[in-house]
């Protein structure tokens, strides 16, 4: 039925208008999400708005403060080495990210396009561990890490994370290749290419929402994780940024401009790699990549 | 049927070629962090095992004392200029919560920290080789200087396996002006008298007695006492934690014990949902005044110059938990809350017990309690305490009854008495739960 | 599949080899692939997952503080485990957390995201970004912003229901044994929405507009283009975003564990809380029970692996 059809947005605003709609109900649904989008930002909002307040007025005030100062950003830098930190954070969670890509998008392929014995078992066993909390297996973890010797250091705490990441990744993965067609790779088969070859050149160029999707879900986790970390690794130097946020959370006392201060600045390059990813996300997504 | 042609769409080239470079700009970064962190991990793995390189001992010192967070650096500092040789890398975390699972595997992976702070585990790691007796290491007339719960407290068979960092009595915080607008006049000193003054705080809508039983152990802060008042007897509550010979949480005594909290719940002294509130909340509850008193440790006046409106820190006082009849001995909860544990096993202990010997020092030690606001665990330094609040908390070590549970068991006693807290069973009921709970947590 | 329209391959160097040769050839460099691209993830899997699950294995037939060897007791901490009121609650926590949150967590974004998709590009694209934020801060900054949210006397739900002069509403959010989990689901969806929408609402983007042509010719309304277009077409993504939140539901720990603890009592205590616990002794100050913790572990893990494997036959059966 399709033929060259072209995806390209311009039609797809054009088949929108072909729709009819009309701007009252437009209108109507832009209200609600307006609305909605304002609910669920709230509580983030208070968390900026708490980062800006003099400390003893968190508690007990008017939900905008009186006074705003930009004390709390300078001792959320020094106090807590913040720079050193935020880079820790952003290598390991960079070397993660593109380990676990590697490994779940081969492994992922592998399950979903190509034939080899005992392929169903290696699968399910590589699974088994997908709904287990991050609580169960600390301590055997940090024992292998230790017989290893890879405890207390950073390139450890990274190859913890892409072992134990990548299996989900690769069930996505999986999902994504599952949808394209046999015939492609057949025919890049008959045409004499190598198995990576085609992997490399054709298949992944295709899996690009969900290798977007991989990236988007990877940064996130490894970047906000804290108790692998906080365990793993003993020096405070080599910690990443989110365990020495949270020992700003005391357990009778909270320096609560401070440490909302330090989050906010934590937040900046999650959603950095967000906008920059979600326009790849659903961009593929439009390129027609997803259908049945 | 249908294809996506993929090479149909010109765009995709261009995408594949900006994902290619996506990759190999964060290959550069990896690569250069890989670098940069192959360092850091050579220093840092070097510096947490411990071990001596070239003469210098690397002594850790870990806790969740975050009181000390901007105070210990320049001790550490000053120490560090006077002994060359050693290193000391201090790391303070958030919570307990934060701090057990990092020291849980430390020690599972045989690589203790150098001074630790033990939780309730100081005689458990004690008697398993783990923590080092310090009456050896320390000798008695260093120790002497502490007050003796807080010595008593990590002792046993002759071996002392910790020592007390900050001291802790509990006191009952209260807001003078709720008080004064509920028309009550002076401190209760009795359950009876707070039972009373209770019912006129409700009456202008505010709760009595804020009160964190979030987790159930610190509900077993307030119990505790109220046995020591029910035996009249400070050592009783050790006998049953150790349940010795004839203690059990069925005797009459616990029961009785339990029997006078069930009628204070009752009595509404409590805020509602008090099984559901964490310490932090229960705080909050008392300076944001919407709770004319406060069941807490010493640690609350240095919480509450961090957290409260300086207004309020101005205006609160303290006075004993009340007791059980008039003219009785009113017993307060004490001990050593928080307190340091030095490895056994570790090379560097010469070096641990050389700067723990430093921190204790009198100008030091009392230096760092003060600017902390915390209680000290020395009697020498109790007599330099500045903060008049403290001061008075201090006054009561005397007349305090021990109430940690150290035995191996003791605080699974704390979910049956949830229940007196939320009315959910019988004070003869939660007595044999909390029996049975302990053996069976005792294992 | 109109193969004239490819232009040639870069890497026809050379002509086509015979099929004979090349089918064998083919089906062993297939296999070779097939191995060589599984190895990296599976030599990461055996020694940092799989030896360590046999080590918890071990484990859990033994009682273990952590330190000292491990004393063996064969199958006590499962029948300990059988007689254990907390985790036959934490089971039941979990499991309704799961299927809740998963139900909820997939129905009210993919409704946003059909809404998203009817209005305005500019404004889309502001409300998805706003949208994905409670997703992007860990479920401890949330946790323990939705536990000031809900506390009962300081918190601004309370005393905004207060102030709009409906507080008999006003309730112990996190104290109440039966708004306890509600509660938290609550924080759950406010997280999940952002990134489960988003892929909705790339999934929607991806449905061929010939699709909807073709069935407005055939005189199809809008609700009927969406029931018979948009959501077919949206049958992979779906099944991704059940399986992704059956499976965050299932491991939920962090979110939890700040809010209450497990608290009031255990009746928030779930899978993941109990392990914490048990494994190293929280803050309630018990010494740790690895063995017990690791058995409890064993059985978590069955029940998941029990919950991936029906996944993978049901998304067999529906590829076929």
């Amino acid at each position: 039925m399709t033929t060259t059809q072209s995806t390209a947005p311009f039609d797809r605003a054009s088949a929108r208008r072909r729709r009819r709609r009309f701007p009252v109900a437009k209108s109507f649904i832009s209200v609600i999400l307006v609305a909605i989008a304002a609910l669920m930002i709230f509580p983030l909002v208070w968390l900026v708005l708490t980062s800006l307040r003099p400390r003893n007025t968190v508690f007990g005030g008017s939900f905008f403060p009186t006074s705003i100062t930009f004390d709390a950003y300078s001792t959320a830098w020094t106090s807590t080495n913040f720079g050193l930190h935020f880079f820790n954070s952003l290598w390991i969670t960079s070397a993660t990210v593109i380990g676990v890509v590697v490994s779940a998008a081969l492994a992922g392929y592998a399950f979903a396009k190509l034939r080899f014995p005992f392929k169903n078992v290696i699968y399910v066993i590589l699974l088994v561990t997908l709904m287990m909390p991050s609580t169960s297996l600390i301590i055997p973890l940090y024992l292998q890490l230790k017989s290893i010797g890879l405890l207390n250091t950073q390139a450890g705490l990274v190859v913890l994370y892409i072992s134990s990441s990548a299996p989900f990744a690769m069930f996505l993965m999986r999902a994504f290749f599952e949808i394209l067609p046999v015939e492609l790779i057949q025919a890049a088969r008959i045409d004499g290419a190598g198995e990576f070859t085609i992997f490399w050149r054709v298949v992944l160029p295709l899996a690009r929402p969900g290798i977007a999707t991989v990236i988007i879900f990877q940064f996130l986790g490894t970047w906000n994780e804290f108790i692998y970390a906080n365990t793993v690794l003993q020096s405070t130097d080599a910690l990443p940024l989110q365990p020495v946020l949270f020992g700003l959370l005391g357990q009778y006392q909270t320096d609560w401009p401070t440490l909302t201060a330090g989050l906010t600045m934590s937040i900046v390059p999650v959603v950095l790699v967000y906008v920059w990813m979600q326009r790849q996300f659903v961009a593929g997504m439009t390129l027609g990549a997803v259908k049945n | 049927m249908h294809s996506n042609n993929p090479f149909q769409r010109g765009s995709s080239f261009v995408s594949s070629e900006f994902d290619r470079r996506k990759l190999l700009k964060l290959g550069a970064t990896a690569a250069a962090g890989a670098a940069a962190s192959g360092v850091l991990a050579a220093c840092s793995s070097g510096g947490g095992s411990g071990s001596s390189s070239g003469g210098t001992a690397t002594v850790r010192i870990w806790s969740w004392y975050t009181e000390m967070k901007d105070t210990l650096p320049a001790v550490i500092k000053d120490f560090e200029a006077k002994n060359p040789n050693i290193k000391i890398d201090s790391r303070i975390f958030g919570t307990p919560d934060q701090y057990l699972p990092a020291l849980t595997a430390a020690v599972s992976g045989g690589d203790v920290p150098e001074i630790f702070a033990p939780h309730v585990r100081a005689i458990t790691y004690g008697e398993q080789g783990i923590s080092a007796d310090l009456e050896k290491e320390l000798g008695s007339s260093f120790l002497q200087n502490f007050f003796p719960p807080t010595n008593q407290e990590y002792t046993k068979n002759g071996k002392q396996y910790a020592v007390g960092w900050e001291a802790q009595t509990f006191g009952l915080f209260y807001n003078p002006d709720i008080f004064k607008q509920a028309g009550v006049n002076g401190e209760p000193e009795t359950w009876d008298d707070l039972i009373q003054a209770a019912a006129k705080i409700n009456a202008v809508g505010k709760a009595s007695v804020s009160i964190s039983c979030n987790p159930t152990t610190s509900a077993l802060d307030f119990f505790l006492p109220l046995i020591t008042q029910v035996a009249d007897d400070p050592t009783y509550y050790l006998k049953l934690d150790q349940l010795q010979e004839g203690y059990t949480y069925t005797d009459k005594l616990v029961v009785q014990a339990l029997e006078l909290n069930d009628r204070i719940v009752k009595a509404k002294v409590f805020q509602p949902g008090t099984t559901g509130t964490s310490g932090d909340q229960a705080q909050q509850l008392f300076y944001t005044e919407g709770a004319a008193m406060f069941f807490a440790g010493s640690w609350t006046p240095s919480g509450l110059i961090t957290n409260a409106p300086a207004a309020f820190v101005k205006k609160y006082k303290v006075m004993k938990t009340p007791a059980i009849k008039s003219g009785a001995r009113h017993w307060t909860a004490d001990q050593a809350g928080a307190g340091f544990a030095v490895s056994e096993t570790s090379k560097n202990k010469d070096a641990a017990l050389t700067f723990l010997k430093y921190l204790y020092s009198d100008a030091v030690y009392s230096d760092l309690m003060n600017k902390s606001n915390s209680m000290p665990s020395t009697q020498s330094a109790a007599e330099k305490i500045t903060n008049p609040m403290l001061k008075l908390m201090t006054s009561w070590l005397p007349d305090g009854c021990p109430h940690i549970p150290f035995g191996a068991g003791s605080s699974a006693a704390g979910d049956p008495l949830g229940k007196i807290f939320d009315q959910s069973a019988s004070p003869a009921t939660v007595a044999q739960e909390m029996q049975v709970a302990v053996l069976n947590a005792k294992g | 599949m109109s193969r004239n329209s490819i232009p040639a391959p870069p890497w026809t160097r050379v002509s086509m080899r015979p099929r004979g040769q090349s089918v064998w050839k083919l089906q062993r460099s297939e296999r070779l692939a097939g191995y060589g691209f599984v190895l990296p993830i599976s030599v990461l899997f055996a020694v940092f997952v799989g030896w360590p699950i046999l080590f918890a294995m071990y484990l859990s037939f033994t009682r273990w503080s952590g330190f000292g060897a491990p004393n063996f007791t064969g199958f006590a901490n499962y029948t300990r485990m059988l007689n254990d009121p907390v985790a036959a609650g934490a089971f039941v926590n979990t499991i309704v957390f799961a299927l809740v949150t998963t139900i909820i967590q997939t129905a009210i974004p993919l409704v946003i995201a059909v809404l998203l998709s009817a209005v305005w590009a500019g404004l889309g694209v502001v409300i998805r970004t706003i949208l994905f934020i409670p997703g992007i801060v860990s479920f401890v900054v949330s946790g323990v912003l939705w536990k000031l949210i809900y506390d009962p006397n300081l918190g601004t739900l309370n005393t905004t229901l207060k102030s709009l002069g409906l507080g008999d509403l006003a309730q112990h959010w996190l104290s109440n044994p039966h708004l306890v989990l509600p509660s938290i689901i609550v924080v759950s969806v406010w997280a999940a929405t952002g990134m489960n929408m988003l892929i909705f609402f790339a999934g929607i983007q991806g449905v061929d507009p010939t699709y909807y042509e073709a069935a407005e010719v055939d005189g199809a309304n809008r609700w009927q283009q969406f029931w018979y277009v948009t959501v077919p077409g949206l049958r992979v993504v779906t099944a991704i975003v059940i399986s992704l939140n059956l499976m965050n539901g299932f491991k939920v720990f962090d979110i939890i564990y700040v809010m209450t603890g497990g608290g009031p009592s255990h009746q928030s205590e779930v899978f993941g809380t109990y392990l914490y616990g048990l494994a190293f002794g929280s803050t309630s100050g018990s010494i740790p029970q690895l063995g017990y913790g690791s058995a409890f572990s064993v059985v978590v893990m069955l029940l998941g692996g029990v919950a991936v494997l029906v996944q993978v036959i049901l998304s067999k059966r529906a590829n076929r």
